[in-house]
């Protein structure tokens, strides 16, 4: 059936889709730079997302596609992971002089911020820096939580979505949901109070 | 969870927030574009489908084909194989008739040439050509 035929008022229509993947999209992208931490790999990650979720899960009412898609989203960086590990076991084989990921090493969560936007021009300075200093240090934290308990905080938290979706869309029990939520918690004041960060 | 950590956790979405509402412009743009594909293909399902085919013709590449069958089901595909085939066989019959004519050629060089000086000189050779001429 084409999607312009579609009847079922239950289904989402192309006009839901395009509004929920507009709004999503740059949270998306976060998630995946927190995760995979190149830009590039990023950009492919939610990309490649995206297309999973129009070619294949479009025929699902509009309600479920925010936890559709945040399981399609863990599981592309998963994927990832996957051929990243592959590659980097044949470039091990092919060279004994391989010296691994460097990007992690020289990952920097200052370059992933812009430029002041013009809409702030009439704003404190000094004010902007602290929060831009703070954003970063809030972005660094999160980078270095454990995958787990970094994915949970972000969907629970970031796209809110509840307890039982959130653990459908990271393949676990509520109650891991509620541990790994409760640890990166934890984990993010302690990092933030080591930098000296109160919120 | 306390109401206290749900709170911390709240102002750092806070601050999340703002991060993604200052990203790059070319980071956006290209986010942007990824929505356009990935919106194009669910207004066109025909073309996702030619745009998948076209990707495993071309290795990844874009563009359509028009092409409905699967690759298996292609003639070009078969035709092309049974030319390398008749290729191969024809290589290899070459090679065995080259081989052929070369031992040809040297067995004439050896009937054909004049008895080396030496054979003379050999007394076995002449023994043996005695004997056989006796026999």
């Amino acid at each position: 059936m084409g999607f312009a035929h579609r009847t079922d008022p239950l289904l989402a229509s192309y006009q839901e889709i395009s509004a929920f993947l507009a709004e999503v999209e740059r949270r998306a992208f976060k998630q995946a730079m927190f995760a995979v931490r190149d830009e590039h790999s990023a950009l492919d990650v939610v990309q490649d997302a995206m297309l999973k979720l129009t070619e294949k899960y479009s025929e699902k009412p509009a309600a479920e596609l925010p936890m559709l898609f945040q399981r399609i989203l863990q599981n592309t960086i998963h994927d990832h992971f996957r051929r990243q590990k592959v590659r980097s076991t044949w470039t091990t084989l092919l060279s004994a002089l391989g010296k691994g990921d460097e990007k992690d090493d020289d990952f920097d969560p200052l370059e992933t911020l812009s430029a002041k936007s013009d809409s702030n021009a009439n704003a404190d300075p000094a004010q902007l820096l602290e929060q831009g200093q703070i954003m970063a240090i809030i972005e660094q934290a999160l980078g270095r939580l454990p995958a787990r308990q970094r994915e949970a905080f972000l969907l629970r938290y970031w796209e809110e979505l509840d307890v039982a979706e959130t653990a459908a869309a990271m393949g676990c029990s509520e109650g891991s949901v509620k541990t790994h939520c409760s640890r990166a918690v934890h984990a993010l004041a302690l990092m933030l109070k080591a930098k000296g960060v109160t919120l | 969870m306390t109401a206290k950590d749900q709170d911390y956790a709240k102002k750092i979405v806070t601050y999340l927030d703002r991060g993604t509402a200052e990203l790059k412009a070319g980071t956006a743009y290209r986010l942007q574009l990824g929505r356009q594909e990935a919106l194009a293909r669910l207004a066109d399902p025909k073309r996702a489908a030619d745009l998948r085919l076209a990707g495993a013709n071309a290795g990844g590449g874009s563009g359509t084909t028009g092409v409905d069958r699967p690759l298996w089901a292609s003639g070009r595909l078969w035709i092309g194989i049974a030319l390398i085939a008749a290729a191969a066989f024809g290589f290899q019959q070459w090679q065995v008739y080259q081989q052929l004519k070369d031992i040809e050629e040297t067995d004439a060089a050896i009937l054909s040439s004049d008895l080396p000086i030496d054979a003379y000189l050999d007394r076995g050779f002449q023994n043996w050509l005695k004997h056989a001429v006796d026999e």
